[in-house]
């Protein structure tokens, strides 16, 4: 098992209408690989995450999740995978969205053990428990009553972490875990990452967030256009590489936060 | 006006008061497990089904509904549908109900915000668990005001069943107006009741909803 | 299934429905005018014109159409005003949705932003003038969509007329139901015509809006 990769991507490729997404996705992440994706706005770095719990359906290419392809069938020519497989295979995808998109009727413990009890069939007692035991890893033990709503944006975002790692993910996706939250709630969910990543997490993030991607990810892949067009270490990435719309964006950045 | 007419007539009143609530319940009850049926299934991907679903809802909104009343208890023994007037008037209640009940329902639907579905979808429930779990009791809390609007509509709407003599309030206060000459009185007393009754039901129904969105308010 | 019974009966349906479309106009007519004083009343400064107004809508829109048309068919009798049922008809369906298009005037109104009015008295314009020059155009064409689904529904509630005499649509069907023991063909063709007449109504308010959203 140890030399299957946990994501391979090969040739993904996807449009929406004449607009092309993406094209010939190659990218490779291994068990407890932290990489970071990065690029201008539009230029395909959640849509990419999305195609790898098949949120998003991709047209061309493969992806392979721990060597078993998502969301299609292994047949030529290939199928739609039926409902019950694809939902089999996303029990061991967590993802964490730009808008937390907690369920607004439920309370933070609810949310959290929600699939516990209809995905992993565990009793209301035993999903309570490991909700309880989640939000307490996210410093949140005692909001486990609180409504979303009740809740602020950093809050309900490390919520939604702790919804996902409760059911035991062996791959975390994370959609610009920070891009909806106040500069001042930022630092808190970042936190809860850097100690997910430190644990030995498998992660794929999306992110503005330059400080936490040079210091936390192990790679870093620069998208534009639906093109991965610079990919390597972040010191290779951030501060070595020629890659003109690198050092283009780069400046842009750094423009934008100094002051 | 004189007082005794009304203990005279007041067990046939309080019938009549029996049966319009009987027919109102009894119609909105079914008017709104038609109209959630009819929703479920126009999110089938069966486009010919939901063209003659949406066809169906057009037809019955965009007609009175005493005419449908009358297709249902002069017509439908026609087509070989016999019933007494109590239930031709709650069936009547229900179809025509279950139309905008189905599109209340599927303006709920519609306000699910994606990202929550997605966000069960990318932990594994299954469809079902998505649509009992998540779609539905987020799309009742945002139907509230749209239900109770229709409850009260429905209520308005069972005094037309006095015309096919369905003995609600309406027709018994008819008979009452005409035996004692007291036509005027008699309808105002009705007219009075009924305003009561539905700000009443309003009152009622913006305590459910303030109830059902607590949750939604910030502290 | 006979449709011959349903032929025979189509022009004088069509001639019925014609008189049911004008009522319904007779009625939204009024019923605007009624709008509109109800709602100045409440908007006005005097607390008791207010309290009228919103009692006024309470009760038009609380009780049921069929209770108020019986109410004024033998209001006008008992206080010894003989009219025909048609004005008695046509002044319930007015007063019924006078209730209603006050209250479409009101959205319309709030949905001014308050600056507009503001900045024209800031100016100097006259109450009666910001009325007349910024907020009434402005009204006019918010409400239009919802006025044209209050003619629908007006068009629709005209049905219980039918009830109290008046020969329009439903009670021209009733009486060639009757007649010719063919109520489900006879029914069913008064429904599309009723159908038909809503699709219309409903097809020019889009145009109409569109019209009135392009003139900006």
């Amino acid at each position: 098992m140890t030399d299957v990769a946990m994501v391979e991507m090969r040739g993904v490729a996807k449009t929406f209408g004449a607009l092309q997404v993406l094209r010939d996705i190659d990218l490779t992440v291994q068990t407890s690989e932290v990489v970071c994706l990065i690029g201008p706005s539009g230029s395909g770095k959640s849509t990419l995450l999305r195609c790898i719990n098949f949120l998003e359906p991709y047209d061309a290419g493969e992806v392979r999740i721990e060597g078993r392809l998502i969301g299609y069938t292994e047949t030529s020519p290939r199928r739609p995978m039926p409902h019950h497989a694809l939902q089999k295979m996303r029990r061991a995808i967590g993802m964490v969205f730009q808008h937390f998109n907690l369920w607004p009727h439920m309370t933070a413990l609810e949310n959290v053990a929600e699939a516990l009890v209809r995905v992993r069939g565990f009793s209301r007692t035993d999903a309570t428990g490991r909700a309880r035991a989640m939000l307490a890893r996210v410093g949140l033990a005692e909001k486990e009553k609180s409504y979303p709503a009740r809740l602020s944006g950093g809050q309900q975002q490390r919520v939604a972490i702790a919804r996902s790692l409760a059911m035991e993910p062996r791959l975390m996706l994370f959609d610009e875990p920070t891009s909806a939250l106040d500069p001042e709630l930022v630092g808190e969910v970042l936190q809860v990452m850097r100690d997910l990543a430190a644990e030995g997490m498998t992660m794929i993030v999306v992110t503005h967030e330059m400080g936490f991607a040079a210091s936390v990810a192990d790679r870093i892949a620069f998208l534009d256009h639906g093109r991965i067009v610079a990919s390597g270490s972040p010191r290779a990435v951030l501060h070595e590489s020629e890659e003109p719309r690198v050092r283009q964006f780069l400046q842009t950045y750094h423009e934008r936060n100094s002051f | 006006m004189d007082v005794s007419l009304f203990l005279h007539y007041g067990p046939s009143l309080a019938s009549g008061l029996g049966v319009t609530l009987l027919c109102w319940a009894a119609g909105a009850a079914l008017g709104v497990v038609l109209g959630f049926a009819i929703a479920l299934l126009r999110r089938l991907p069966v486009p010919p089904l939901r063209w003659l679903l949406r066809a169906l809802i057009e037809i019955v909104r965009g007609t009175p509904f005493l005419v449908q009343l009358y297709l249902l208890y002069d017509g439908g023994p026609a087509i070989g549908l016999r019933l007494a007037d109590i239930p031709t008037g709650i069936l009547a209640l229900g179809i025509y109900g279950s139309a905008y009940f189905a599109e209340i329902f599927r303006a709920g639907f519609d306000s699910v915000p994606q990202g929550q579905i997605e966000a069960a979808l990318s932990l594994g429930l299954s469809r079902g668990a998505i649509l009992w779990r998540i779609r539905v009791p987020t799309m009742l809390v945002a139907i509230v005001p749209a239900l109770t609007n229709m409850l009260i509509i429905l209520s308005k709407e069972v005094v037309v069943l006095s015309v096919i003599a369905v003995p609600e309030l309406m027709y018994q206060v008819q008979s009452m107006a005409a035996e004692t000459f007291a036509a005027f009185e008699t309808i105002l007393a009705l007219a009075l009741l009924y305003w009561l009754m539905v700000e009443l039901v309003a009152r009622l129904g913006r305590a459910a909803e303030r109830r059902a969105t607590a949750f939604l308010r910030a502290a | 299934m006979k449709l011959q019974a349903a032929l025979d009966a189509l022009p004088y349906l069509l001639s019925a429905a014609g008189t049911t479309l004008w009522i319904s106009l007779a009625g939204i007519a009024l019923g605007q005018v009624l709008g509109a004083c109800v709602l100045l009343a409440r908007t006005a400064r005097s607390p008791a014109l207010r309290r009228a107004g919103a009692v006024y809508v309470s009760f038009f829109r609380g009780v049921p159409l069929l209770v108020q048309l019986l109410l004024i068919y033998y209001f006008l009798p008992y206080i010894g005003i003989d009219v025909p049922p048609l004005v008695a008809a046509i002044g319930a369906l007015g007063l019924a949705s006078g209730a209603y298009v006050s209250e479409i005037f009101r959205g319309s109104l709030a949905a001014i932003p308050r600056g507009q009015a503001e900045a024209a008295q800031a100016l100097g314009f006259s109450s009666a003038t910001v009325w007349r020059r910024i907020l009434l155009p402005q009204m006019l064409r918010i409400s239009t969509p919802a006025l044209v689904n209050e003619l629908i529904l007006l068009l629709k509630a005209s049905s219980l007329i039918s009830v109290v005499g008046v020969t329009e649509l439903t009670r021209t069907s009733h009486s060639f139901a009757a007649a010719t023991y063919r109520p489900f063909e006879i029914y069913i063709t008064a429904a599309l015509i009723y159908l038909a007449m809503n699709l219309a109504l409903a097809a020019l308010g889009a145009v109409l809006e569109r019209r009135l959203a392009a003139a900006g």
